[in-house]
């Protein structure tokens, strides 16, 4: 890098420092802090919720898992939109007309409060983590880039610079950095898209050149199989329907509408998106095979390939990433410790500027914890794997419990959700470490045996309120606030053309699971069935949100 | 001279949404913006 690179990169950073004070003034209470006032409108819920998505784990992670395996990880993005889509249209809704900040809080309101704690203490510790996995692929990025190799160096400045910039703003800081995000990083990849396509011969040299499993879209072998597809669709819809430093975003919506509007727009804009990773990852096995770390497929492309001035640009692309990523889940886990635990344990009275402060506190420590998870995930293999280890165990009983029993079964007991959401983290506990087996068999697992014990224990045990749940049930339908602004979205539409368009959605999934079974029988193009009812999915969705 | 259609075509899809997300967030965060000094005021 250039003088005249780290003095772009240090003009960003106190431009952010300046809006982040600036940010600091607009926070007056608890609900400006955690979720913008409620008042993002639905392209800036879209900017930030794309960015949730798109992030330094996507250049430097999944391109890197490109770089190795092939172009099957991308399913993991794009499974993750077609999951944005699903809870905009059919569950966030819901979770935003309870006007709830926390999946716990709604657990409380659906369950009890032993279910709101119990999740509450355990999330603290899994957002840390991932905190973790994100910090891991900025100092990779970082490292490779620079050339300035000291892990722990990166690791302090990085904390620093994000502490201090979530604890000033906090939601506003996140919708900022992630509407610069998207733009920096898009822009950068536009710009590296060319240079390295150019440098292996274009389309026709990269499919020359890659051996043949790398071009898969849906391949029969290999670690990113269909196997692998289907488990990172079903990750990724409990990812999209309980994931808090998303909901988080979504519920910073100004109303239902916006909030299912801003998911169906974030989902659909990053899918053609995310080849402009995956590609140079792909090229890059080209250009430098044999990597001793694929995490560094793209940053040693971009350090090889962009000239100065370009390079420094980027770089702020990466930064305000990292950032964006790490402010709000800084801010989520500030978010559930006062919401779910503080507040409801310790300090019943808190007046509204003791929670604040609290929540600032948290975000110090928080920063501490994710410090610490950072040295972590090269031990559990890297970014993608450390990721895909925590979601299949912490994640995936979750939505089971919150989510399919929560919403779509009444007679479910707090005591069934209790024991579900533990089978389910234990089940994929063992299968993972225990066992040893990969994260998409642990995934089956831990959905498997929140799925079983849930349901069980529901069967022998008491306690439903009926009044709680009729209450949550009723948040299916438009409320008459809704009504009377003419912001009517309802979770089944009314209309005969909202009813259509739902029909071709759920045909559009059908032919996209047809493809992943075809592709187990090494059925020729069986991905080109996916890609093809993914669009359908797609189409369908932003279609029915016309009608209602 | 070669034309990769292919990879100019996904440049395109990424450089439409680039113009898009540039200017119409923008005038979002100056609706903001200025509700928020109305509400000052």
């Amino acid at each position: 890098m250039a003088g005249i690179d780290y003095a772009i990169i240090a003009l960003f950073m106190a431009f952010l420092f300046w809006a982040g004070s600036v940010f600091y003034r607009w926070v007056g209470d608890p609900d400006d802090f955690y979720l913008a006032g409620r008042q993002l409108t639905p392209f800036i819920l879209a900017a930030t919720i794309t960015a949730t998505n798109v992030n330094l784990y996507s250049f430097v992670g999944q391109a890197g898992v490109a770089y190795e395996h092939g172009i099957s990880i991308i399913w993991q993005t794009w499974t993750g939109n077609m999951a944005l889509v699903f809870a905009g249209l059919f569950v966030i809704p819901i979770l935003r007309r309870l006007r709830v900040r926390t999946i716990p809080e709604f657990l409380e309101m659906r369950y009890n409060s032993v279910v709101r704690y119990m999740v509450g203490f355990l999330w603290i510790f899994r957002l840390s983590f991932w905190l973790g996995v994100v910090l891991y692929t900025a100092v990779i990025a970082a490292q490779t880039i620079t050339g300035f190799e000291s892990f722990t160096f990166w690791v302090i400045l990085f904390s620093i610079i994000t502490i201090i910039y979530t604890m000033l703003g906090g939601m506003w800081s996140v919708a900022l950095t992630d509407s610069l995000q998207f733009v920096f990083m898009l822009a950068g990849a536009l710009i590296v898209l060319p240079l390295v396509m150019s440098a292996v011969g274009w389309w026709p040299g990269l499919v020359e050149k890659l051996p043949a499993l790398h071009l898969e879209l849906v391949p029969k072998t290999g670690d990113y199989n269909w196997k692998f597809v289907l488990a990172i669709w079903i990750i990724g819809i409990q990812w999209a329907c309980v994931d808090q430093g998303l909901l988080q975003r979504a519920f910073g919506g100004v109303n239902t509408k916006a909030v299912a509007k801003g998911l169906v727009l974030a989902g659909i804009v990053t899918t053609p998106f995310a080849l402009l990773w995956n590609i140079p990852g792909l090229a890059a096995q080209v250009i430098k095979p044999g990597l001793e770390n694929a995490d560094q497929a793209i940053p040693y492309i971009l350090s090889t390939y962009l000239p100065p001035v370009v390079l420094g640009f980027v770089f702020c692309g990466l930064l305000a990433a990292q950032m964006s990523t790490i402010s709000s889940n800084l801010n989520a886990v500030a978010t559930m410790f006062t919401n779910d635990i503080y507040g409801r344990i310790f300090n019943r009275q808190a007046s509204k500027q003791d929670i604040l402060k609290t929540a600032r506190i948290m975000t110090i420590f928080t920063g501490i914890f994710m410090m610490g998870f950072t040295y972590l995930v090269p031990v559990l293999g890297g970014a993608v794997d450390a990721y895909l280890t925590i979601v299949s165990i912490m994640d995936m009983p979750l939505f089971v419990v919150a989510i399919f029993y929560g919403l779509l079964w009444k007679r479910t007991t707090w005591q069934g959700a209790v024991a579900g959401y533990l089978a389910g983290a234990l089940a994929g506990g063992l299968a993972r470490f225990g066992a040893g087996l990969d994260n998409n068999t642990s995934t089956f697992f831990s959905a498997g045996a929140a799925l079983l014990i849930c349901p069980i224990v529901t069967w022998i045990t008491s306690g439903v309120n009926s009044e709680k749940v009729g209450k949550i049930w009723a948040m299916k339908s438009a409320s008459e606030e809704e009504k009377g602004l003419s912001v009517v979205y309802n979770i089944i539409p009314q209309s005969i053309g909202g009813r259509i368009f739902l029909f071709t959605l759920f045909g559009g999934l059908a032919l996209f699971l047809t493809g992943i079974f075809i592709s187990a029988m090494d059925w020729p193009h069986a991905g080109y069935y996916c890609v093809a009812g993914m669009v359908i999915y797609f189409l369908s969705g932003l279609a029915r949100l016309k009608f209602d | 001279m070669y034309f990769d259609w292919v990879t100019w075509s996904i440049w395109l899809v990424g450089f439409i949404i680039l113009i898009v997300w540039i200017f119409v967030p923008l005038k979002e965060f100056k609706q903001l913006i200025q509700q928020k000094r109305n509400e000052k005021n």
